[in-house]
């Protein structure tokens, strides 16, 4: 039951006059604009569900106007969902009354936002402290714990400045110096990059992946850019018109696009960086001799090519196990990479 | 007549497209039957509603049941009572501080929030009314200002929170806002009077009533001006609305509020001073009583007083509402003249100077506070965060002390540089030489003749002899008819036609007439400065602080010199406003 951090199903946002009874009445194969236009009623989410794991990042993809900042926003009842369920922690946060929900966006359910959302009159520490503060820690013990986060997130130094005297990349790390002040189980994170140029917004990406590595938050993360989402996610939902397209490890949805729609991003990814031997090898289910000489299933193209340019016979693939789980050899590499070239998946590659 | 006929009789738009037409052709034969027919009569004497009867037996009815009528025990009363200890706590304490404190600390806080320049420019302002001989009555309309803007405050930012807050709050305050913002000042003194009485009391409901719209407005504006992603952050983070209001909005919103701070603190002086016709004192009274002895000198003492008045409270507010979060301390306070004065070697010269006082000052009130940190633990927090205010409070209560001992607490009567007397002379040497230049037939006299004989007194011909009633309604309907539609032609209708009833008819037709020239005057004076202004930014600079000035100071003060030079008569309406009480005395 709680394997998972967060469980969310059957989630609906509709706006309008009478959301309820419209988000009941839509039938599957009405599309957004047709409830637009038939019902005066926007369809911003619509029948999502998925699943977040513990320590996991999860980032939700889509153009604009696909309803992922709005989902996000559900999660924490920021918007009020429409119907569907959200378990965090075990717990039914649609069934939460103000005062528990209050509790669970102090203590466990942070938010960055897009354009920072900080509090202009107050100064870069008091930004930070400002969720410490709404729950009546004490002054000296809230700026102490604001001082280390601070160092975290390396902007010692600019505690008494003012929001508006930093650069963007520096408010951002505001905004999530003050999402991690509160120290919460979980991250949610509105297109935290998108305003940002892109140089500062590899080095926050970068940023992000070397504080979840000593933090191990569960951070759930929406962003337009496709491969922003293949660097940062464990598992990445790619959402069009309000509802999940597919779900899945940045290779799956490499590997297999379930749609054309989800295949059209996935052509501009260097598929030598996110394809690993999982996705590229011949299965075997064999005993053999090899195993000193084996790769790792989680290998990357990029690492497997030099090694299969020179054994004839192909490189030999274990599972963390250290079982013999397949095969791959300069034929099943070049179809991997005749595959980007070409746009289309072998049918039994 | 014949239009008439012309007119189809179903047809809506072209109905209203001939009416006006029509009425102006059955105003002209009004007209043309008045002249040369037969004179049509006066609006009817027998139609005049007698209201003030009963409003005076309503009058009656208030004086009898001050005391028991529990609108009065319950409701007007304790309003009146709580004001008026208002009132008293302000003045008797303004009073009683040793004026040099008061002018010290405005120094002190004017240097603060902004700089040398306002510190000098608002502690000469109150050295100013002590110089006139008028500092109990500055006190004294400070006080009134005072007890009007704390209470307006206090009524209308949680009014205008309210208002951000409640859609309901706003459908309901937002006509009433309108409505006590677009009437008169003067129409709120009379049904304050009729419940209040005189005195100071009326004087600042009267203030409160008017002042409060703008810090509703402007409240209510700031908070709804406040990002929805700032709003939507202090939620996320478990903020209660409590938190979210007063924690995040309230401080987001504030530059807007206390820019109707500001607004509200001048329009409250505006109405304390016109109070003084009810009895309020103060520096209005004294304009007024100077006035009506045609002591010329005494009331531009005391409009240079309210002008000076004027000028602090709305620089200081300003330079308070001025707020700028930034962790970079300026040292510019020190900088007395315009940025572009800096190319003369004597403005260099004086700023060295002030710039080596302030630091020096700068050093000494760094030791100190760190000395009195020292010997007192308790104020150490206080002190390393506002070691100027720390210091200047004590620095305040010192002087209170040393003035009471040394008995510094009124303005000395010596130092009187009154300007009464030199006015009064040149007022004199104006009227003298002036009013009749040699014999060129021109001067202030013969214009204030010319506009009477030749503008005004035609005009009250056209408009009282030549004009029936009937007419006058008529064109003015047909003009809104024209200008907007069925709603305004009807509004005028209506309006006129409840003048007519008040049995205000002629002196309406002659506050029109006044009100019709000044308009022309002032438009043939204004559009060509605008134009002019426009096109030559040399002019527009020259032209600024002017304008700012005449649009700041009270209505007051523009009385005085076109009485000193135009004496007395109808002509001065031209002026920019004008109060009818001054103008019924001088008809």
């Amino acid at each position: 039951m709680t394997d998972y951090k967060i469980a969310c199903t059957g989630l609906w946002k509709v706006f309008g006059a009478t959301p309820e009874r419209i988000a009941a009445s839509i039938t599957p194969e009405m599309t957004r604009t047709e409830v637009l236009e038939q019902m005066g009623h926007v369809l911003a989410v619509r029948d999502v569900s998925f699943d977040v794991a513990e320590g996991e990042i999860f980032c939700v993809m889509g153009l604009s106007g696909s309803g992922k900042s709005t989902l996000i926003r559900c999660l924490s009842r920021l918007i009020e969902p429409t119907r569907g369920k959200i378990v965090v922690n075990g717990e039914d946060v649609t069934q939460m009354n103000e005062t528990r929900l209050r509790e669970l966006r102090r203590t466990t359910m942070s938010m960055v936002f897009q354009r920072f959302g900080l509090f202009s009159h107050r100064r870069v520490i008091d930004n930070i402290a400002y969720g410490l503060e709404v729950q009546g820690v004490p002054k000296e013990k809230r700026l102490g714990k604001a001082r280390e986060v601070l160092e975290l997130v390396e902007l010692h130094g600019w505690e008494n400045h003012y929001p508006h005297e930093l650069s963007g990349g520096m408010q951002q790390r505001v905004g999530l110096a003050r999402a991690l002040a509160v120290n919460p189980e979980v991250l949610l994170c509105d297109e935290r990059f998108s305003a940002l140029d892109p140089l500062i917004r590899r080095d926050m990406q970068n940023e992000l992946i070397r504080l979840q590595r000593n933090l191990q938050k569960t951070i759930v993360f929406s962003t337009h850019d496709f491969l922003e989402a293949i660097k940062l996610g464990d598992r990445i939902a790619i959402m069009k018109d309000g509802e999940i397209v597919q779900v899945g490890t940045p290779e799956r949805i490499v590997a297999h696009p379930v749609n054309d729609y989800v295949r059209e991003f996935t052509k501009d990814v260097p598929r030598v960086k996110v394809l690993t031997a999982r996705s590229v090898m011949k299965p075997v289910h064999t005993k053999s001799e090899l195993i000193g000489r084996a790769i790792a299933i989680d290998t990357t193209l990029e690492a497997l090519i030099p090694l299969t340019v020179d054994s004839d016979e192909g490189v030999p693939i274990i599972d963390s196990d250290n079982n013999l789980v397949g095969i791959v050899d300069r034929k099943s590499v070049m179809l991997a990479l005749a595959d980007e070239a070409s746009g289309m998946l072998p049918a039994g590659g | 007549m014949a239009k008439a006929i012309a007119v189809p009789a179903n047809s809506a738009p072209s109905l209203r497209r001939y009416l006006p037409a029509l009425l102006v052709a059955l105003a002209l034969f009004l007209i043309l039957y008045n002249v040369f027919a037969q004179p049509l009569p006066e609006f009817p004497e027998a139609w005049n509603l007698h209201l003030r009867e009963p409003l005076d037996a309503f009058k009656k009815w208030v004086v009898g049941n001050r005391a028991n009528s529990p609108a009065f025990v319950y409701f007007f009363n304790p309003i009146a009572n709580a004001t008026d200890w208002a009132i008293t706590l302000a003045e008797s304490f303004l009073l009683w501080l040793p004026w040099p404190v008061l002018v010290v600390g405005t120094f002190l806080l004017g240097n603060k929030v902004s700089g040398l320049r306002l510190a000098l420019l608002t502690s000469l302002c109150l050295l100013f009314m002590g110089f006139v001989g008028l500092w109990d009555a500055s006190m004294q309309t400070l006080a009134l200002v005072i007890a009007a803007v704390t209470i307006s405050l206090l009524v209308g930012i949680p009014l205008g929170i309210w208002m951000s807050r409640s859609g309901r709050g706003e459908a309901v305050l937002r006509p009433i806002l309108d409505g006590m913002q677009t009437m008169p000042a003067f129409v709120y003194l009379i049904p304050v009077v009729l419940f209040f009485g005189i005195g100071v009391v009326p004087a600042v409901i009267a203030a409160v009533i008017y002042a409060v719209p703008p810090v509703v407005r402007l409240t209510n504006l700031g908070l709804r001006r406040v990002s929805p992603e700032v709003i939507e952050a202090a939620e996320a983070f478990g903020s209660t609305p409590r938190q979210t209001l007063v924690k995040v909005q309230v401080p987001q919103a504030l530059p807007s509020i206390m820019t109707g701070v500001n607004q509200t603190i001048m329009m409250a002086l505006s109405i304390v001073v016109i109070a003084s016709l009810v009895g309020a004192g103060g520096l209005g009274d004294v304009v007024l009583k100077s006035l009506r002895r045609l002591d010329v000198g005494t009331a531009l003492e005391g409009g240079l007083a309210i002008v000076a008045m004027a000028i602090l409270l709305d620089r200081l507010s300003y330079a308070i509402s001025q707020i700028n979060y930034t962790s970079i301390e300026r040292h510019q306070g020190f900088r007395l003249f315009p940025p572009g004065w800096g190319d003369h070697a004597w403005v260099r010269t004086v700023e060295r100077w002030l710039a080596a006082i302030y630091h020096t000052v700068g050093r000494l009130e760094a030791g100190l506070a760190a000395r009195l940190g020292r010997a007192l633990p308790w104020l150490q927090a206080s002190l390393a965060k506002h070691a100027y205010w720390v210091l200047s409070v004590i620095v305040l209560v010192l002087l209170t002390v040393l003035a009471l001992a040394a008995g510094w607490v009124d303005f000395p009567k010596t130092w009187n540089l009154s300007i009464a007397e030199p006015v009064g002379m040149v007022v004199k040497w104006m009227q003298r030489n002036l009013y009749e230049i040699g014999d060129t037939g021109l001067g202030t006299g013969p214009m204030s003749d010319f506009i009477s004989i030749y503008i005004l007194a035609p005009l009250r011909v056209l408009f009282e002899q030549v004009i029936p009633w009937e007419a006058l309604i008529l064109l003015v309907a047909a003009l809104g008819l024209w200008l907007s539609g069925w709603g305004l032609a009807l509004a005028c209708i209506l309006s006129m036609l409840f003048i007519g009833l008040l049995g205000m008819w002629e002196p309406a037709v002659d506050t029109f007439t006044q009100v019709l020239v000044a308009v022309c005057a002032t438009v043939l004076i204004g559009v060509p400065l605008g134009v002019w202004a426009a096109r030559k930014p040399a002019v527009e600079r020259i032209l600024r602080p002017i304008l700012d000035f005449l649009q700041t100071i009270p209505t007051f003060v523009y009385l005085v010199p076109v009485i000193m030079l135009f004496n007395l008569g109808r002509v001065r309406v031209s002026s920019p406003r004008c109060c009818m009480r001054c103008h019924r005395r001088c008809v």
